[in-house]
């Protein structure tokens, strides 16, 4: 009982200090004329394309599909994140700590999850008012619960690479775009996962985002709750296997690092 | 990083249309990775040069030499517009290999023109981000906002024809958006019409931003010269 207590206050600072580190870097002002701006563009860019190819079908597809990647997308910050508490210097003594330090670094940027949720429904809704997506009522009201599901999903991924970057900190950059822009292409994003090759599906199913935004389309288009229930589910536990290899990676770096003295260096 | 995502973005586009079965619209999808490397490369190394300098440590100094310093910034930007433009082979080798389709060079001639164009009018923009994200301590912030905005406005994917006709008129001071309808004119089988301004478009915009963005420097510099605060931000 005590150990949950711990765990728990251990997690709230650094959801205190991800919310401080957040603040840093937008201003309400600066998140929407900024960052809000940037996110409809991006969610208006692919589903014009669907109005090039003269097809509303493909329009309203294009536009879910990168709606949900903002919510996947946003969530992988925290492979970046992960580096900075090296460049704060505060590593060796997360890695010294009783503590979990997994937990540290998740709750770091629970900040940019929420951010991650709050962007992908403020786009889903903007996109959807202009380029005219009919939106089911009452069933598009558990879409932001699928948007959470979505974001905590790919965090577990986030947590898993940002483990793997911490390696090679001057990856952090470059693991985070692969991995959008793998999702970006393999995810059900674009185009479906049936497009591409056989042995390509093994990868779209490792991806938290896959599922979640097969559900999020069921829900659109009037799937059984059952259907979409199972997608969720299927994310989940996509998710909790990318955990499971996120305390691994985190307790192989602490371990290597307190053996080899590099803690602190790359 | 953006010659790490042109091949991502490649596929990404030639699967959209080759799912919609427009193969008629590869071209527009070879195209739109190259013009989004060169707009990214731009934002994120260009733009970041002067900021780094000051990380560095380097920047004054760099003041002090007798050299121009406009003139060092700006080749510096160069260098980067050029190795930009490895994102085309790039897009080329992804779009031959992953999708069996390549670019048809119908008027060589105006896509080469056009290019050069568009790496200068890249080069000018550039320099006025330099100036900008040296004065500001959140650089990323504005360079992770100048990305799809200007895709759409700069009509690097679906030609500003199709957007809301009140967002064409700011389309227009946007280079990418001349660049981009030129160079898919230069892939289409119909002649390219009045090359020579739609060039001298895109180069005078380049030269707007170069203007700019020179000015802006010295202003910049100057300022933080007064302040002393040439190695801090």
């Amino acid at each position: 009982m005590r150990r949950a207590g711990d765990v728990l206050r251990v997690l709230r600072y650094a959801v205190l200090s991800g919310y401080y580190d957040y603040q840093t870097i937008y201003t309400w002002r600066t998140w929407m004329v900024g960052w809000y701006v940037r996110v409809l563009s991006q969610v208006a860019f692919f589903a014009l394309i669907g109005k090039l190819l003269h097809s509303p079908e493909r329009t309203h597809y294009l536009l879910v599909g990168n709606a949900m990647l903002l919510a996947a997308s946003g969530s992988l910050v925290a492979v970046a994140s992960t580096q900075w508490e090296r460049w704060a210097g505060t590593l060796p003594l997360l890695v010294a700590a009783p503590s979990s330090h997994v937990v540290v670094f998740a709750g770091r940027s629970l900040a940019f999850v929420a951010d991650a949720v709050l962007t992908s429904l403020g786009a889903f809704f903007a996109a959807a008012a202009i380029f005219g997506l009919p939106l089911p009522w009452p069933r598009v009201l558990l879409l932001p619960g699928l948007v959470v599901s979505i974001a905590v999903a790919t965090y577990a991924l986030a947590i898993f690479l940002g483990g793997c970057a911490l390696r090679a900190p001057g990856s952090r950059n470059v693991v985070s775009n692969l991995a959008t822009t793998t999702m970006m292409a393999v995810a059900g994003v674009n185009v479906p996962v049936s497009f591409y090759p056989a042995p390509v599906h093994a990868l779209s199913y490792a991806l938290p985002l896959t599922f979640g935004l097969r559900g999020v389309r069921g829900l659109l288009g009037g799937a059984s709750g059952g259907t979409v229930v199972a997608d969720v589910a299927a994310q989940l536990a996509i998710a909790l296997g990318w955990l499971a290899l996120a305390l691994l990676t985190f307790d192989r770096f602490g371990e290597r690092g307190r053996r080899t003295g590099a803690i602190d260096f790359s | 990083m953006p010659l790490i995502t042109v091949p991502m973005f490649t596929i990404v586009f030639l699967a959209i249309v080759r799912q919609a079965g427009r193969g008629d619209l590869a071209q527009y999808a070879l195209l739109a990775p190259v013009l989004i490397a060169l707009w990214q490369l731009s934002l994120f190394c260009s733009g970041e040069i002067l900021a780094e300098e000051r990380w560095a440590g380097t920047l004054e100094p760099t003041l002090a030499a007798p050299a121009s310093f406009p003139a060092l910034v700006m080749a510096r930007i160069l260098a980067v517009t050029a190795v930009a433009l490895v994102s085309v082979p790039e897009v080329l080798l992804a779009g031959r290999l992953l999708f069996g389709v390549s670019l048809h060079l119908r008027h060589p001639l105006a896509l080469v023109l056009t290019m050069l164009a568009t790496g200068f009018a890249v080069a000018g923009t550039a320099l006025i981000m330099a100036a900008v994200f040296v004065l500001t301590r959140s650089a990323r912030t504005f360079q992770n906002s100048l990305s799809y905005p200007l895709y759409v406005l700069g009509g690097v994917f679906v030609p500003v024809a199709f957007l809301p006709s009140w967002l064409r008129p700011l389309s227009s001071v946007v280079f990418l958006s001349w660049s981009g309808d030129l160079l898919r004119a230069s892939l289409a089988a119909e002649p390219v019409h009045r090359l020579g301004l739609r060039l001298a478009v895109v180069c005078a915009l380049g030269l707007a931003g170069l203007a700019l963005g020179a000015g802006l420097l010295e202003r910049v510099l100057s300022r933080l010269k007064r302040n002393g605060s040439v190695g801090v931000a």
